[in-house]
């Protein structure tokens, strides 16, 4: 594959043509925040603001969200400035007057200094519990699940992930594949006496019969077998006892 | 006539049109714009063709009555414009129409009481090219406007049209582009990016499908330039992307338009439906063996959907949202191909620029900003409505030549241009040209060339309210820094506006504006800054009057003033008293009124209507 050399931070490392920013820092040990993109996921990013760096290029500056913008021959990225963690700040503290209960959110700002909320915190208008918008659960969903349970709803500071109308979805699987990415934690996922329950709907659990332990939605199952045509008995047992 | 298959025959066909016209016999044009058809423009034109067949009368058979386009003096709609006189007549009604057709129509007559009076000089013009709203202006993107009729391609034919299509033809699509890139043409969107280095570049890029589009999603409050282009001369659009078309070797175009806009897509749908059958769009364009053809794409109306990467999305059938342009959309736009998108007014420029050269174009207008731009002019002056002036043109000579001065006699104030991502220009800067780079300076921008003028009575602050609530409502969701700060900005607007802010709160926005500028992800969030800015910078006695003493200057803000009726200018007339809602202003005939203001709910019902100027704000 075709390799470019790029800039971080006064260091010169080799990476993929098209390969993002974040990505090719990450595995120098550059530590970046980010929030709302996942490298599994296609569509993921852009959207949280956490990452952004100042990308010079062409005796130009601007700061870019380093989960989506690809490196370039003769690009310089510096992730430690004065104004990246200006802006990191601004961002996260706009995310704690949005999520105050967050834990993940308080953690991330913490990083960046003083974490006092000077804007007036949300009376809740509605219910935003942990959520930040960042549409990362959506993309899972489409990208990598392939179910198109939820999608992003309303727009401007309304916005949020939801199934279709609010209402129980009947396309949803229950894997639970947006829980486990969300970044924040804001969805619910419960489990109880071999029933799971997200997205206001219950979904049976598959039960191990070896461990007796439920590990799987009977609609996921249903679902693998049904896309993948794989035997249907593979589900008996759990991952850990195959 | 059917298909015209060769340029010899478009040639031929436009003699045929003008053979049948008998130029000496008087034409009436009825304006069919949007706010003249909101005036009641169509009674009007009803009126005409009954008188017109009632008495037999032989007006231009070809031409007959005709319904144009917009003219762009809105204000004074329905206008009925007269050929040959060239008169202008304002807010005519269904009444005055037997009248202009027994005086001026038969007798040559003027009906003084229809035509413009000017309002500083008292002056009475008739002739249309004469008013000082239309003496200083100069046409080319609003050429034919008003003057033709939308719906009949042969108007569009018979003024010259498609003539640059037909030049183009026979030039090669790279000296197309190098016209128009030498002609200066910047985008009129907003953006003000060189058109032909847009156009360029597209084709730099290797692809065997290319898009042209065209983008009339107008959505600035206060803002209609593309509206009236498309429901008043759709052709010139058309042409333009033909052209474009043409130089880039693009086989297929999108128009992307909002559906409020009903007049303009019926316009523009018609006048397609008129160009294919005319063999102007499909197959092989006048037997050029070139293949073109225009789609139209209806929009929502989400004003994010202006924005060139939310605009492709809501086409292709995606939610309208804009993504990291970190891509070109010239290299990666519609469906992944390379696309062009223009604004409505750079399009109807092309078919000029082609025809007339570039060199025409470029002497036009200022070293940077080459031509002319169109804007609407509105707010408080006396003259609103559409303008096209070279660029350059001064701030001051708008409002006051164009625009004839500042309504009721007040004190101008300030120029917001830009839509809800521009800013606000004070008084003492209105000798500043009216150019691209001029007003990016002065912390403002052309955006689509909205210009709303204010006077002493309009507060600063609560300007910078409006547009940040507009955007707020506006805004995707997408991206942290526009989604959750314009909220913020909001609420610290609000609060100086209520009479709670404190010294830290005008800080606290500049953070924001720093945080929308710099980190949002279109740019919508990137320009939120600029009404606040602009306003903070050169209004900041206003704010520091809101947040220290309490009070709104202009008398705007409804928390922090109180209406009382001065006893000296007050007649007792009772006209205030029986207009109140609340019922709480009080006081014998022909006494002195007076205001309960505990009671009293500001809502200015009382000034309103007060002939004696007696009800103070303070």
């Amino acid at each position: 594959m075709e390799k470019i050399s790029v800039k971080i931070d006064g260091r010169t490392f080799e990476a993929a043509k098209d390969q993002c920013i974040l990505e090719v820092a990450h595995e120098n040990g550059i530590y970046i925040p980010s929030l709302c993109y996942n490298s599994e996921v296609a569509s993921s990013g852009g959207s949280c603001r956490v990452c952004l760096v100042e990308a010079h290029q062409g005796g130009r500056m601007r700061l870019v969200t380093s989960c989506n913008y690809p490196v370039r021959k003769g690009l310089e990225v510096k992730t430690d400035t004065p104004l990246v963690h200006r802006i990191r700040r601004g961002v996260l503290e706009l995310l704690m007057a949005r999520v105050p209960d967050s834990e993940a959110i308080r953690e991330m700002a913490a990083a960046e200094g003083p974490t006092d909320v000077r804007f007036r915190l949300d009376e809740g208008e509605y219910d935003r519990y942990k959520c930040i918008a960042c549409a990362l659960c959506t993309n899972v969903c489409a990208d990598v699940v392939g179910v198109f349970a939820i999608g992003m709803v309303n727009r401007g500071a309304d916005k949020k992930p939801d199934t279709p109308y609010g209402k129980p979805s009947d396309v949803c699987i229950g894997c639970g594949a947006c829980a486990y990415a969300c970044p924040t934690g804001a969805i619910t996922m419960k489990e109880k006496d071999g029933v799971r329950r997200i997205w206001g709907r219950d979904f049976d659990m598959v039960t191990c019969s070896v461990c007796g332990t439920p590990y799987i939605p009977q609609a996921q199952v249903d679902w693998i077998v049904r896309t993948t045509g794989k035997d249907r008995s593979f589900f008996d047992k759990c991952p850990d006892h195959r | 006539m059917g298909a015209i298959n060769t340029i010899e025959q478009l040639e031929a066909y436009r003699q045929e049109i003008a053979a049948g016209i008998k130029a000496d016999l008087p034409t009436v044009l009825v304006c069919f714009g949007t706010g003249c058809q909101a005036n009641g423009a169509r009674p009007v034109a009803e009126a005409f063709s009954d008188i017109i067949e009632e008495q037999g009368l032989e007006l231009n058979v070809n031409i007959g009555i005709k319904t144009t386009g917009c003219h762009g003096y809105c204000e004074n709609g329905p206008l009925v414009a007269l050929q040959p006189q060239g008169i202008l007549y304002l807010k005519v009604k269904p009444e005055d129409v037997a009248e202009i057709v027994e005086k001026t129509i038969r007798s040559g007559e003027v009906i003084e009481r229809l035509i413009y009076q000017d309002k500083t000089t008292s002056d009475m013009v008739a002739e249309y090219s004469e008013i000082p709203f239309y003496k200083h202006q100069h046409r080319i993107a609003l050429r034919n406007i008003g003057a033709i009729d939308p719906t009949n391609i042969d108007d569009y034919i018979l003024a010259g049209g498609y003539s640059g299509l037909v030049k183009a033809l026979g030039m090669k699509p790279d000296d197309i582009i190098t016209e128009i890139e030498d002609s200066g043409l910047r985008g009129r969107g907003g953006g003000g990016f060189p058109t032909g280095t847009k156009w360029r570049s597209c084709v730099a890029v290797d692809s065997d499908v290319r898009y042209v589009m065209c983008n009339c999603d107008e959505g600035d409050p206060g803002a209609f330039m593309d509206r009236s282009i498309m429901e008043g001369d759709p052709h010139s659009v058309i042409e333009g992307m033909i052209i474009g078309a043409l130089a880039m070797g693009s086989h297929t175009g999108y128009v992307y338009i909002r559906d409020e806009y009903p007049l303009a897509v019926k316009n523009l749908t018609s006048a397609l439906e008129a160009a294919r059958e005319k063999g102007l769009l499909g197959e092989s364009i006048l037997g050029s063996g070139f293949d073109f053809d225009i789609k139209i794409s209806r929009g929502g109306g989400a004003f994010v959907c202006g924005e060139s990467s939310a605009l492709m999305r809501s086409v292709a059938g995606e939610v309208g949202e804009p993504r990291a342009k970190y891509i070109r959309s010239v290299e990666r736009g519609l469906y992944d191909k390379p696309t062009v998108l223009n604004n409505v007014e750079t399009w109807a420029n092309v078919p000029e620029i082609i025809m007339k050269g570039a060199e025409w174009y470029a002497g036009l207008g200022t070293e940077g900003s080459k031509g002319t731009k169109v804007f609407s002019l509105v707010g408080k002056v006396n003259n609103t409505g559409l303008v096209e002036v070279p660029m350059g043109i001064s701030i001051r000579e708008l409002v006051e030549n164009i625009g004839g001065g500042v309504l009721n006699g007040k004190k101008f104030k300030a120029v917001q241009t830009g839509g809800p991502s521009g800013g606000c220009i004070p008084e003492r800067l209105s000798d500043l040209p009216v150019d691209f780079d001029s007003l990016t300076e002065a912390g403002s921008m052309m955006g689509s060339g909205g210009i709303i003028v204010m006077d002493e009575e309009t507060c600063m602050v609560d300007v910078a309210k409006y547009f940040i609530n507009f955007l707020v409502e506006e805004s995707c969701g997408k991206c942290t820094p526009c989604r959750d700060g314009l909220p913020r900005m909001l609420d610290l607007l609000t609060d100086i506006t209520e009479g709670r802010g404190g010294e830290e709160h005008v800080a606290m926005l500049e953070e924001l504006c720093d945080l929308l500028t710099w980190g949002a992800l279109c740019g919508l969030g990137t320009s939120a800054a600029n009404p606040v800015l602009s306003t903070i910078k050169y209004f900041r006695d206003e704010y520091d009057a809101h947040i220290f003493d309490k009070k709104c200057p202009a008398g705007v803000c409804k928390e922090l003033i109180t209406y009382a009726i001065d006893p000296e200018a007050c007649t007792g007339c009772r006209l205030c008293a029986k207009n109140c809602p609340q019922e709480c202003i009080t006081g014998e005939r022909k006494e002195p009124h007076v205001i309960d203001t505990a009671e009293c709910i500001k809502c200015g019902l009382c000034r309103d209507v007060c002939t004696f100027d007696a009800v103070r704000i303070s």
